[in-house]
């Protein structure tokens, strides 16, 4: 998770170097720092500075690790990205073959060098062999984490999420303190949809680090998906069509009525701990707020919430639109209007 | 729903889809399709006029749907359009199978437009525009058949997929090699940060 100073200033130094304004070697430092994804910039620049002797000396032993750099990018551009295929005129898998190449040569036997082969392997999608080479280094090398999460990628690659999740399941039996693969667990369960499991996912990682809004927000969308799921979009319905099967469904779903409720909770803990500023978090509770008096209409007064959080983030919501996004306000406003949590 | 219908994309819905997906390399994305059904005698038309990006992370998390669903029907009933369908890329480059998660958005529109249509991003059809020779749509039509499942059209003739302007891919490549994609916002980046306009207004100016 990058800071947005840091952020503003990789896309400054970005745009200085795309440019032609220098600073590249500035400009690949901090990406290595902080790790987004900009593969098409640093094969670019990376290989503009390979390929001038003198920049590459000046390197001195940075050299290498800028090899390394420039090989996990041109992994990535070969894979995903058509359209920059369109614009890199460059025959890529020459190049990623190269960096490999150099490298294997100058550190010979090397787990780091060793991984990069498996790596390259699996940019050529030979699964198979790439497996191979990382049962090898996994022989020397039993607890490397790396290999761990490059099978896992293989298989995310090759579309089988249950045996990723497998993976990672094992994975984190052994490591159960990496952040990454309990995020990166939780996300795969979202694509299938499976919630509950996420929803697991997050709780470890509120456990270990419950400052952090950001799994706040993503427990309480997991448990609020977790209702929507089995009641097919109860808001929906309810703002539009206001006699359909679905209100009985929806009227029997306890279960729903508690992820909510939980729903609402970590909503207004997010809230709390980014001051306020979470956009997501206060429609949550505009959402969360409409789908619990739906559920629990017809129920006595006092099972009923009573609280001025869904005024408070209606007019927060409203408030900050007016500011930043005049143009949707119309919008909110009757969205809320119908949620009947504004006049 | 088994009476043959044609459905006809326009070129700003088309380039949005694509641009959309090429922005997000590395993960899914998806989109709603707005437009309106026009009759003509016996031949019905689904008229799909504009797409409306909607998010490229954890496109499993069903809240910012909601609100997006509720805030663009809002919107596009003043200009007589309706959500008519759903738009989806995989997040891997060779997957063209579509996924429950779409299955199921699109189930729910459905439910509102009989003739809903599921439209997947086909990587194989976009790498073609590079040599010129593509004319067909770089996406594959789904709709839902008579046995409540959703199948691709095309291979029994029945429920074409036009563009309608048919210089539409050319557009595109120009587009792609200006990298406009850079620009595209979606619902996602606007519950991000509330000042970017999913409408996505002079995009194309």
């Amino acid at each position: 998770m990058v800071g947005a100073e840091e952020a503003a200033r990789l896309d400054r130094l970005e745009i200085q170097v795309e440019n032609g304004g220098g600073g590249a070697w500035e400009y690949l430092c901090l990406v290595r720092k902080l790790k987004p994804r900009r593969s098409d910039k640093v094969l670019k620049h990376g290989l503009a500075i390979l390929n001038d002797p003198k920049a590459r000396s000046n390197l001195g032993g940075e050299e290498w690790t800028l090899y390394e750099q420039v090989a996990f990018a041109a992994f990535d551009c070969q894979q995903h990205n058509v359209a920059k295929v369109f614009s890199l005129s460059l025959p890529l898998p020459l190049h990623m073959c190269d960096c490999v190449a150099v490298l294997s040569k100058e550190f010979p036997g090397s787990l780091r060098v060793g991984r990069l082969e498996g790596m390259l392997l699996e940019a050529e999608n030979s699964w198979a062999e790439a497996e191979k080479v990382y049962a090898r280094l996994l022989e020397d090398n039993p607890l490397d984490q790396i290999i761990y999460k490059r099978k896992v990628a293989i298989a995310k690659a090759q579309g089988d999420l249950k045996v990723a999740v497998d993976f990672l399941n094992k994975y984190l039996e052994i490591f159960m303190s990496d952040h990454d693969a309990w995020r990166e667990l939780a996300e795969i369960y979202v694509s299938l949809q499976m919630y509950k499991q996420a929803a697991f996912c997050y709780e470890e990682l509120l456990l270990s680090q419950p400052t952090v809004s950001l799994y706040h927000l993503a427990y309480a969308e997991a448990n609020e998906s977790q209702c929507i799921e089995y009641s097919g979009f109860i808001i929906l319905l309810f703002l539009r069509f206001l006699l359909t099967a679905f209100i009985e469904q929806v009227l029997y779903t306890m279960g729903g009525l508690e992820n909510l409720l939980t729903a609402k909770k970590y909503y207004a803990s997010t809230i709390t701990l980014s001051g306020g500023k979470n956009t997501r978090a206060l429609y949550g509770i505009c959402l969360c707020s409409a789908a619990i008096s739906q559920l629990t209409k017809g129920r006595s007064k006092e099972e009923k919430e009573s609280s001025d959080l869904p005024s408070l983030a209606a007019e927060a919501l409203l408030r900050d639109y007016k500011y930043r996004a005049p143009k949707k306000l119309p919008l909110l406003n009757s969205m809320l209007k119908n949620m009947k949590l504004s006049s | 729903m088994a009476a043959d219908c044609c459905y006809e994309v326009s070129q700003i819905a088309y380039v949005k889809l694509v641009l959309h997906a090429l922005k997000h390399p590395s993960s899914a994305v998806n989109g709603l399709l707005l437009g309106r059904l026009r009759q003509d005698g016996s031949t019905a038309t689904v008229e799909v006029a504009d797409a409306v990006p909607l998010s490229h992370a954890q496109i499993g998390l069903l809240p910012a749907l909601e609100i997006a669903l509720i805030q663009i029907e809002e919107h596009f009933e003043a200009e007589g359009l309706s959500v008519v369908g759903y738009y989806h890329a995989n997040e891997r480059h060779n997957d063209l199978e579509l996924g429950n998660a779409a299955k199921k958005i699109g189930d729910h529109i459905f439910r509102f437009f009989p003739r809903a249509a599921v439209l997947l991003l086909d990587n194989n059809k976009l790498q073609k525009l590079k040599t010129g020779k593509g004319r067909d749509p770089a996406v594959q039509l789904y709709t839902r058949d008579s046995s409540r499942s959703w199948r691709q059209t095309g291979s029994d003739g029945s429920n074409q997929l036009t563009l309608k302007e048919p210089a539409a891919n050319i557009v595109l490549f120009d587009y792609i090699s200006s990298e406009k994609w850079q620009q595209i916002v979606d619902f996602d980046d606007h519950l991000d940060d509330i000042s970017k306009d999913w409408l996505n207004p002079g995009l194309f100016d």
